[in-house]
């Protein structure tokens, strides 16, 4: 069990920089997940702490050593890959030894371990099989299976369960918290699924174009996004975003105009440091859908009118998605059923104490304004 | 059995046969007659006995004279069907033969002598395969020192060209080096030098080395084949790098990853490269003619050029030999074909 820290790490490729100078630290038996759009460069990372790409710049510290110079072999890290990268050629048994085999480990305690990661993943039937022979999960518990046993410092995992089947997407992820809980091993696991990294992760570090945009627990990126990017990328279905301006900066905080209802300002206040903020300048208000009520105007809450485009209900949980004036969409989360259908107007609450709230004079940063 | 018969009697279509398919069948027998007439000829007339041969005219089977024991006689009489002057035939044996008189006897009573003209006599004939030819080959001539000379050439010349391919292959396919493209359209370049024009510079390299008269001169300028490593690299580049990844995981050195990982796997791209390189060395006269000049180092194709060479050709021996010559490429050929096709089906699966 080890502790992970990246300094400054940075990697390129000619011209072309994928990361740029992460910095981040690992506490021993973590779990953090890396989680991002593809191509953000998360996968890259991996690798540089697996030692498989080498960092251009900063250094990579496992348990206070710098490993920048060690090779893949000799960090004592064990990685599950994508696609498994199951040895055809040989059985689920030859598959879990071969990294015991080349530490030249005895062969009692090569069969020891073998077989206690395979009761544990309940492989034991399956040791004589080669992997063509296996479903996609049995699989991945053979991956899961050859990192176990050769009791790694640190587990990576490089989205190990998109080529499964949602049920068993669901089933392996219980299962990975669950080894997680029992290993208590520090491990770090790739994404481009946020439902995963929200489930599973003691950490999430969101990534973009090789930069990090958010490092938090779920929650703390689901409540406090620092920018819109996080915001929206963290919660299903996605964040609205609604763009207004400040009406007013008072002490208590800013109160807010939307484009979609102009000549109401909200009568509640958001909290914004008036450092950062001026009358006037373009913002981004963000709201969950589940934090949208219909009906009549509450306080304490923005008040806009929305045209309902379609209806989707779940049973438990009904989707409303609506066009404002404005032309913006809006997407609300109503619990239970709804009697409305589409083409009904209706009066939507956003309260205030729900809503964050972006800088909008930098479209492509959008900083959160607290 | 069955089918085979489904096979040859494939139609198109469910009906009747068409014109196409007469077409399609007497277009494959043309084929299998020109490439299978020849090698079939050859096998049976390896078994005629050397008068056999010298017939005109030709017979396709190994036919001889039957000859039969006859009470008297030292050594078996040659059997003949006479016309006797009455009109009636019999079989006969010929004691003795004189200008066009020949002298007969019943091999039943052979007190009785028959005096009759040679012309009215006709050998009579039944198949005799002289499998002496095969038995006599390594009898009297150094005839297994020529094989052992050619499948030791074969066998170790394969194997190194294997290895070392591979090697090429890998560093090829799984490095990222500067120069990386350069070398392999360097390495596939010299397909287009024809080996004729390096024949000269080869031998001096070998002579220089002190390889002539040796096997391993033979073998050396062999071994590195553009084809295979090309056949060898496009295979690997389709083995995912992933493995090498999880097996860099796995502790593994660079050596052990080749050699438990890239070997097996490009299995099927071997079994194609040493079913080449097995024709390639066993099927090779130019070179090992102009290397060997002993005839204890001679291989098998060299044997077989000798032969010839004399004032006479012995051809119910060179015959022979040729078809042990062609035997071991015929077995490793239908061994190895059948290994590359369960070796694609098993890699064809992610």
């Amino acid at each position: 069990m080890a502790g992970l820290q990246l300094k400054r790490v940075a990697k390129r490729y000619g011209a072309t920089t994928v990361i740029h100078g992460i910095d981040l630290e690992v506490k021993n038996g973590e779990f953090v997940v890396f989680v991002g759009p593809s191509g953000c460069g998360k996968s890259t990372l991996l690798r540089m702490i697996a030692g498989l790409e080498s960092a251009s710049d900063g250094d990579i510290v496992i348990d206070g050593n710098r490993v920048n110079d060690v090779s893949a072999a000799q960090r004592g890290l064990a990685m599950v890959f994508q696609s498994y990268a199951l040895y055809p050629h040989m059985t689920v048994y030859q598959n879990l030894a071969f990294g015991l085999e080349n530490l030249r480990t005895p062969r009692a305690t090569i069969d020891a371990k073998v077989r206690g990661a395979a009761q544990m993943l309940r492989l034991d039937a399956l040791l004589e099989r080669r992997p063509t022979q296996l479903s996609g999960g049995q699989r991945q518990r053979v991956a899961i299976g050859r990192a176990i046993v050769r009791d790694p410092t640190i587990f990576l995992f490089d989205e190990p369960l998109s080529n499964l089947d949602a049920e068993l997407r669901v089933q392996m992820r219980s299962e990975i918290t669950a080894l997680h809980a029992r290993l208590g091993t520090t491990m770090i696991y790739v994404t481009h699924d946020q439902v995963e990294a929200m489930t599973m992760a003691d950490r999430i570090v969101v990534l973009r174009a090789g930069s990090v945009e958010q490092i938090g627990t779920p929650l703390d990126l689901y409540n406090r996004p620092d920018n819109r990017f996080v915001a929206g990328f963290i919660g299903s279905p996605q964040m609205n975003f609604l763009s207004g301006r400040i009406a007013t900066i008072r002490d208590e905080g800013a109160r807010i105009a939307l484009d979609a209802a102009p000549h109401a300002a909200s009568d509640a206040a958001l909290p914004v440091r008036v450092s950062t903020a001026t009358v006037e300048q373009r913002v981004l208000l963000g709201i969950r859908p589940e934090h949208v009520t219909i009906g009549a105007a509450q306080a304490g809450s923005l008040h806009v009118t929305a045209t309902i485009d379609r209806v989707e209900q779940l049973g438990a949980a009904s989707f409303l998605y609506c066009t404002l004036s404005s032309g913006e969409r809006l997407t609300v989360h109503a619990s239970g059923q709804v009697g409305y259908t589409g083409g009904e107007q209706m009066t939507v609450n956003l309260p205030v104490s729900d809503t964050h709230l972006f800088d909008a004079t930098d479209a492509e940063t959008a900083v959160a304004l607290r | 059995m069955a089918s085979v018969a489904t096979m040859l009697s494939a139609r198109r279509g469910r009906g009747k046969a068409d014109w196409t398919d007469w077409f399609s069948y007497g277009y494959l027998l043309l084929g299998l007659v020109l490439m299978f007439g020849p090698v079939l000829w050859l096998v049976l007339s390896s078994f005629k006995s050397a008068a056999a041969l010298n017939e005109f005219p030709p017979h396709f089977l190994p036919y001889g004279q039957k000859s039969v024991a006859v009470a008297g006689h030292e050594t078996p009489l040659p059997l003949y069907l006479v016309t006797l002057p009455d009109g009636a035939t019999r079989e006969l044996a010929e004691v003795r033969r004189i200008g066009i008189q020949a002298t007969l006897v019943d091999p039943n009573a052979p007190d009785r002598e028959y005096k009759i003209n040679i012309r009215d006599r006709k050998p009579v004939r039944d198949l005799q395969f002289a499998t002496g030819n095969y038995s006599e080959i390594f009898a009297k001539f150094s005839f297994g020192t020529y094989l052992w000379n050619s499948v030791f050439i074969t066998v170790v010349a394969t194997l190194i060209t294997l290895l070392f391919n591979a090697m090429a292959a890998f560093a090829l396919s799984k490095y990222r080096f500067g120069g990386r493209d350069a070398v392999f359209l360097l390495i596939i370049s010299t397909l287009m030098i024809p080996p004729t024009i390096i024949l000269v510079p080869n031998f001096l390299v070998v002579s220089e080395l002190g390889l002539l008269n040796s096997l391993w001169g033979v073998i050396w300028p062999a071994v590195a084949t553009p084809t295979g490593v090309f056949i060898l690299r496009q295979y690997m580049l389709t083995i995912p790098d992933e493995l090498i990844d999880a097996a860099r995981m796995d502790h593994a050195s660079e050596w052990r990853i080749f050699w438990r990982i890239i070997l097996p796997l490009s299995a099927p791209a071997l079994a194609v490269l040493a079913i080449f390189s097995v024709m390639w060395r066993w099927n090779d006269f130019l070179w090992p003619l102009i290397v060997l000049s002993r005839t204890e180092k001679f291989t098998l194709q060299l044997a077989l050029n000798a032969f010839q060479g004399e004032l006479t050709t012995q051809w119910h021996y060179l015959l022979a030999m040729t078809v042990v010559t062609l035997l071991p490429v015929t077995l490793v050929f239908a061994f190895l074909q059948k290994y590359i096709t369960t070796g694609i089906a098993s890699a064809g699966v992610k």
